[in-house]
């Protein structure tokens, strides 16, 4: 049985459109109204390329099996998304990453062992190139995602790992690959070749666990994206390897988006992307981190006290952390937003970029509990108007509400922009203890004179407060 | 233990020590609160509102037995001899004035605790009751003078005429002053305040009064947060100052005191000569002696048409509002003095704050305490933090720029048609790429995750095309490529559907 209806120019043609949609699926993110269509883009532009691909001259038989490991890996996908908390969309994204990674690597291996196109002379060289890069960011990305996928989900510890040396040992690695590149690239025959191949698999396996392992709970938000921007540059590399158009295009658009990702999570922590991928956050300042001396003593509210403080005011700023969405408490507070509402008393909620998991993670986890996406405000766009907030609510947040990082230039967080509260009528920090965050640095917000702290369970102290309407 | 709060049997003392919302509070520390009849009439809180927040009211030599007793005014000889056994008074005691008083409480195993000793440090804020009492009056200064003065303080043009603003000097700026401040610009007079510490002008400006000073550069802070005494060209400079202005202003208010010492005598008679008859000067040291030379403690009194207020009590002609914020200084310190929230007093000599209050222990007397600095001694301008360099400041993008083309130029010389086709592809991708995710709203960056990982797995054409093969190793790692890229294609187009379903205006 054969379905080569198309030729091969047809399908480039499709191959086009395919590309064309993709474009438009990230630009239809640009905002939420144009978001879903942008999805449907993708989806269209997914089953055109696929069918495009399967009707056309390279594909000349196995049709059953093809159809039916689609399915089989589509239902699995389909189960996937349905059960997910939104909570664990980083775990999610991650284990995603590292099959893209898989994939890569398969895909390499079929391309090497059997190649559909004999080369020569240079062509020979820059496919053999070719094949071993893609092999090797596809590996990477596939361990690393593994790896990133423990932390996030608690099953590996939240860490860096510390080895002795380990620049070094990142960078014997990287020699290593190189010289078996040139190996593999130097050898005549595929057996011959398949030996440095096999070493550079074994290497890069363990050279992206090292590269993710060593890189502490704070920083995740990076290394998702930045695993993202792997799984898109491996699929370029399997482009060229193939001489595939779209797979390069396509992988170049995820590439890039992973690596703006990426730059954005480190300028919103004022940290640069070589020391979030070369170690753990505040290793190499964490003597200053005790500097502060005798901070004055908090100031402890109950419940009682918080509910007058909210209706006493007419404009209330909620700043929410992961701690939060850990609480689960974003479902009780938007029911106090209802009746704040009834009472004529404006809420916004202020996002820092580096807020949950994963970029743009809080966002997600205020529209699951069907928080109205146009009170969510970006940091930037509030902090210059804190003047007007009369009462900002500090939900399972720490690091990103430290004044140090403006005021203290020894502080291991300084530089890093924080949603400035502070600067606000009043403050109330809802917090089971004193405890430091992830940065492990003291916190003068707490101290201020016009902070308060609700110490407790930030879900328990919000329900007390929804009794408020009577 | 059970706590027992006296009337105030001083002259015109309107207030009350403990009022109903904190006896609540209080009584949660695990003591039992003790009223005397009566004590809260004058301030409007009655005796069953006492009752309703969990209080017994008793005749006064019942609440005289109390393990501790709370009061506003400082002990009369009277009160203090009718204290034994090891009973603790909380009260204003002036310990550093009121020696005698001082001597007499050393007996048996009393604890004085003076509320005027809370030592000025940040963490003392909330028990300091000096602050919070200057608050008050500092506001009420103003309304009497609004009261003694004839006329509007906001300006207004009528039909029948224009009305200028007062003009208000106020000298001090602590926190009487700066009280005062606030409630003279709130109604509308045009306020100047005067202070020999330079850093408070930002504080005075904030509330929209004008700041005051003289050419001297001499920095009046000190080290226990009240001013200290300048050197006589400053003096001098700074009469000229009061004089010019006493030409021209309408109200003087002033709060120029230091606890224990005479206040200085900063507007002379000849000051209050030149002012325009009809003017007010109501002076908050009259306690101590007035900062102006005609001042008469408690009373009004008029030189030339200048009425010169004296009153030492202006905090109880707030009656409601000062005993309320008396009461939480005074909950506070109990709130410290009780660490176990057993109703249990530990008088922890080794806390500098209780250390500070306690003039009496175990009928010892314990004041002067030692020396303690003030936490929030001004920072010197070298000391404040320099703007803290952002990481990702701009860098020079020529050195990059030549670097991409020397790669690109080595890349052309060497590479085929072949690849330079697809190169081409990919460094255009990648542009568009960039110029795309930017737009992305920062909200969305999650389901952008998502539709990106599901679209990386466009991966799975390469594994399509290879697997019409007859290879065995070849068709099973491109079975297992094509399968895992569909798990990744379903799942993430469909979370991220779901996600975005989310996203409601």
């Amino acid at each position: 049985m054969n379905f080569e209806i198309l030729n091969m120019e047809v399908v480039r043609s499709l191959y086009i459109v395919s590309a064309v949609l993709f474009i438009l699926t990230l630009g239809g993110l640009s905002n939420q109204e144009t978001s879903r269509k942008g999805n449907l883009y993708g989806i269209s532009a997914m089953l055109i390329a696929v069918i495009a691909t399967l009707l056309g001259p390279q594909v000349s038989s196995n049709y059953g099996l093809l159809i039916i490991l689609i399915l089989l890996g589509g239902s699995i996908g389909l189960i996937l998304s349905k059960k997910v908390q939104m909570t664990e969309m980083p775990e999610l994204v991650a284990i995603l990453h590292s099959l893209v990674g898989m994939a890569a690597v398969l895909v390499g291996l079929v391309n090497f062992i059997n190649p559909t196109q004999e080369y020569l002379g240079i062509e020979k060289t820059i496919h053999s190139i070719e094949i071993y890069i893609g092999i090797f960011i596809g590996m990477v990305t596939f361990s690393g995602s593994i790896i990133a996928f423990g932390k996030l989900s608690g099953k590996l510890s939240g860490n860096p790992l510390m080895l002795p040396a380990k620049h070094y040992l990142n960078l014997i690695m990287i020699i290593a690959i190189i010289f078996f590149g040139h190996n593999f690239v130097t050898s005549g025959t595929i057996d011959s070749a398949l030996v440095p191949l096999a070493i550079m698999l074994t290497i890069s396996f363990f050279f992206g666990i090292h590269l993710v392992a060593s890189i502490g709970g704070a920083d995740m938000p990076v290394v998702v994206s930045m695993l993202n921007s792997y799984s898109g540059w491996a699929a370029s590399a399997t482009g060229f390897m193939l001489s595939n158009d779209l797979l390069i295009v396509v992988g170049a658009l995820v590439g890039s988006s992973g690596a703006i990702l990426s730059y954005i999570m480190c300028r919103a922590m004022n940290r640069s992307f070589i020391s979030v991928i070369a170690g753990g956050f505040g290793t190499e300042s964490s003597s200053a981190a005790t500097a502060s001396t005798d901070q004055g003593e908090v100031q402890a509210i109950d419940i009682d006290e918080f509910k007058n403080m909210i209706t006493s005011s007419k404009k209330i700023a909620i700043i929410p952390g992961y701690g939060m969405a850990v609480a689960q408490a974003q479902f009780v507070v938007n029911e106090i937003i209802n009746i704040l509402k009834t009472k004529d008393i404006e809420v916004i909620f202020v996002i820092h970029p580096v807020a949950g998991r994963m970029p743009g993670h809080m966002n997600v986890l205020l529209a699951e509990a069907q928080i109205p996406y146009d009170i969510v405000y970006e940091m930037e766009e509030v902090n210059d108007d804190f003047g007007n907030i009369d009462l900002s609510i500090v939900i399972g947040a720490n690091d990103i509400v430290n004044p140090s990082a403006l005021e203290d230039p020894n502080s291991p967080i300084a530089g890093m922009p924080v949603i400035e509260c502070w600067r606000g009528t009043y403050t109330v920090v809802m917090k089971r203890g004193m405890s430091t965050g992830y940065a492990g640095v003291e916190n003068p917000l707490f101290f201020k004179d016009n902070t308060r702290m609700l110490f407790g369970d930030a879900k328990e102290s919000l329900s007390q407060v929804l009794t408020l309407n009577n | 233990m059970k706590i027992g709060v006296l009337k105030e049997n001083k002259q015109n003392e309107k207030r009350v020590a403990l009022t109903p919302s904190i006896v609540k509070k209080i009584k949660k520390l695990g003591y039992d609160v003790s009223i005397e009849r009566d004590a809260g009439v004058n301030s409007t809180f009655y005796n069953t509102a006492y009752e309703d927040s969990g209080a017994e009211i008793a005749a006064i030599d019942n609440v005289l037995k109390s393990d501790i007793l709370l009061k506003i005014n400082k002990p009369t000889q009277d009160e203090i001899s009718k204290l034994s056994g090891n009973q603790t008074l909380i009260s204003f005691f002036s310990p550093a004035t009121n020696t005698e008083s001082l001597q007499l409480c050393a007996k048996d195993k009393l604890n004085i605790l003076s509320m005027d000793s809370v030592p000025r440090i940040s963490r003392a804020q909330k028990m300091d009751a000096l602050s919070s009492m200057a608050n008050v009056a500092g506001s009420r200064a103003v309304i009497e003078a609004a009261h003694y003065f004839g006329r509007f303080f906001g300006g207004q043009i009528t039909a029948a005429g224009k009305i200028n603003p007062a003009k208000i000097l106020i000298i001090g700026a602590g926190v009487a002053g700066l009280s005062a401040i606030g409630t003279a610009t709130s109604l509308g007079a045009i306020v100047r305040a005067f202070d020999t510490r330079p850093e408070v002008k930002e504080q005075v400006e904030s509330l929209g009064a004008q700041f005051l000073t003289v050419s001297l550069d001499e920095d009046g802070s000190s080290s226990d947060g009240y001013a200290k005494v300048m050197s006589k060209e400053f003096i001098a400079a700074e009469m000229d100052l009061f004089k010019e202005q006493a030409r021209d202003v309408d109200i003087i208010i002033t709060t120029a005191l230091i606890p224990g010492k005479e206040a200085p005598k900063l507007i002379t008679k000849e000051m209050v000569e030149l002012m325009k008859p009809g003017s007010v000067i109501v002076d908050l040291a009259s306690q101590q002696g007035g900062n102006c030379e005609l001042c008469e403690k408690d009373n009004v009194a008029e030189y030339k048409g200048v009425k010169i207020i004296g009153f030492t009590d202006l905090p109880s002609r707030l009656p409601s509002q000062s005993s309320e914020l008396y009461s939480n200084n005074l909950f506070h310190i109990l709130d410290e003095l009780t660490p176990n929230k057993d109703g249990i007093l530990d008088i922890n000599m080794d806390d500098d704050v209780i250390r500070g209050m306690t003039a009496v222990k175990d009928g010892s007397i314990t004041y002067p305490p030692p020396k303690i600095e003030v936490s929030v001694t001004p920072k010197k301008p070298d000391e404040i933090a320099e703007p803290v360099i952002k990481a990702d400041e701009k860098k020079s993008s020529v050195v990059p720029a030549l670097i991409s083309l020397a790669l690109l130029f080595i890349v052309g010389a060497f590479a085929p048609a072949s690849f330079m086709n697809h190169f081409t592809v990919f460094v255009l991708s990648c542009f568009v790429g960039y110029m795309v995710i930017w737009n992305v709203t920062a909200s969305l960056h999650t389901p952008l995750m998502s539709v990106t990982n599901a679209v990386s797995s466009i991966i799975i054409i390469g594994a399509i095309t290879q697997i019409s093969t007859t290879d065995t190793i070849s068709l099973v790692l491109s079975s297992v490529a094509i399968f895992i890229a569909s798990i990744n294609i379903f799942g993430g187009f469909a979370v991220t559907k779901r996600m975005l379903g989310m996203f409601k205006k």
